[in-house]
């Protein structure tokens, strides 16, 4: 019944931890400068404020498969050498992801109400020490969840790759069913990959928030 | 205790507050009240240096609050202060609000500072919610909490900023008893509130304050039957019922 999947189990497989290695890297690079973006919109820095409110309004109103496009047909341009399908989507992941996870990060710290600090320093704790036990570990609370959900996002997200002929799971899939014509049984199970490996990320997800709704 | 002279703020332009002369002896409580808006938060504030002023002086235990080369957070360590919205740390159980300060600013060890937080808890009247988290505590227990992470400091002067305000009627009570209890022990306190059946009970002095300025003072009941001013009297007709 999968026979158009077992021939070709190695190579779509193969399609799979390139989708890992995607999501990985889009994270890996996403989340820290995701970080410095959620700092800088909560500067009070104009120099830093504005070109970071700036590219966060730019880049959250263009759909990342134009992200995708764009970078890499206009980055070859720019250095004057074609750009592989990888880097080129890894960085367009990059340069989108983050500024999602710089807005979570903001609302998180956000959401801290300006009393609990307070009632820290009355208790003569320290500015660091105000950050370190209270601001943080609240703020990291909050954010937690819709953190996880947005990297299941990303992870779904991978498969706009695609576009740029990135050989990810999607990519493959497509490639074997112009061989086999074997569309059902091939997206099907591309579906059933994608739906374990984000059902477990989900799972992980609530956890948290059971968690903190206990915590608070 | 605390003295305060010829104290002004502004924001910006607009003046918050107006030559402000005031003084809280050793073991007195004060109750200031007013309508909002009137400055009474931002004088508390003034007091502990969580909000800056421009002229004048405030002195606590001696040490000038506005001089530059007072360390606040020292300072802070003297000053309890209890809010309007508890503020508890939602993350932490009501023990561990308790500990954190003395754990980090004292040094204290942990056992003893546990053994401070559970007489405190038992002296507000809630050992039995050491371990609960604050969502799981109601109102009036989220503020004796808040009063006792206050008290594990072993402060010289205790704050309270309209406490009772964000409680349900049946928990003001329970707030306002810990409160009596702690100024009858001689505890210095300044107390932002409306409830003058507490005033009457253990103010030493009350001050009505309006528009940025104190526009009247009193001990104890003269202060309820001959108000100086029009705006006193008015405003005491509206909370007095």
């Amino acid at each position: 019944m999968f026979d158009a999947v077992i021939n070709n189990i190695s190579y779509l497989m193969g399609g799979f931890w390139v989708t890992i290695k995607l999501a990985f890297f889009a994270l890996a690079g996403g989340i820290p400068l995701g970080i410095l973006v959620g700092l800088g919109r909560i500067s009070s820095n104009k120099w830093v404020y504005y070109p970071v409110t700036l590219y966060v309004n730019i880049i959250r109103n263009i759909p990342l498969i134009l992200v995708i496009f764009w970078f890499y047909f206009v980055m070859p341009i720019i250095i004057g050498s074609p750009l592989d399908p990888f880097p080129s989507a890894v960085i367009s992941f990059i340069i989108f992801e983050a500024t999602y996870f710089g807005e979570i990060i903001r609302a998180g710290y956000q959401s801290v109400s300006k009393g609990q600090i307070e009632a820290g320093y009355s208790t003569g704790l320290t500015y660091i020490q105000t950050t370190r036990y209270i601001l943080i570990p609240i703020a990291l609370r909050r954010m937690l969840p819709s953190m996880i959900t947005q990297s299941i996002v990303t992870y779904q997200d991978t498969c706009l790759a695609f576009v740029i002929g990135l050989p990810e799971l999607v990519r493959r899939a497509t490639i074997v069913d112009t061989l086999e014509v074997r569309s059902i049984q091939l997206f099907g199970f591309v579906a059933i990959v994608f739906f374990i490996t984000c059902y477990i990320g989900s799972v992980i997800s609530r956890r948290f928030e059971v968690k903190r709704e206990e915590g608070g | 205790m605390i003295e305060i002279r010829n104290m002004s703020k502004w924001y910006g332009d607009f003046q918050v507050l107006k030559d402000i002369n005031e003084e809280v002896k050793e073991g007195q409580t004060v109750v200031v009240c007013g309508p909002s808006g009137s400055g009474k938060s931002t004088l508390l504030r003034c007091i502990n240096g969580l909000e800056p002023f421009q002229k004048g002086e405030i002195t606590v235990d001696g040490v000038s609050v506005n001089d530059p080369a007072t360390n606040l957070y020292k300072l802070r360590t003297e000053i309890g202060m209890v809010f309007q919205r508890f503020e508890l740390y939602p993350h932490m159980t009501a023990l561990q609000n308790i500990t954190l300060a003395p754990m980090k600013v004292r040094n204290w060890r942990r056992r003893e500072a546990e053994a401070k937080a559970m007489e405190l808890l038992e002296r507000v009247g809630i050992p039995e919610k050491t371990h609960e988290y604050p969502a799981n505590l109601s109102g009036g227990q989220q503020q004796r909490v808040a009063i006792a992470r206050s008290l594990a400091m072993e402060p010289k002067i205790m704050m309270f900023d309209e406490p009772t305000s964000a409680l349900d009627p049946e928990m003001i009570k329970e707030v306002l008893e810990v409160m009596t209890d702690l100024s009858k022990s001689g505890m210095t306190m300044i107390v932002v509130t409306h409830e003058m059946g507490f005033a009457r009970e253990v103010a030493d002095e009350i001050i009505f304050m309006d528009e940025g300025s104190i526009v009247e003072r009193g001990t104890d009941i003269s202060f309820f039957q001959n108000p100086k001013s029009p705006r006193t009297k008015d405003f005491l007709d509206k909370i007095l019922i």
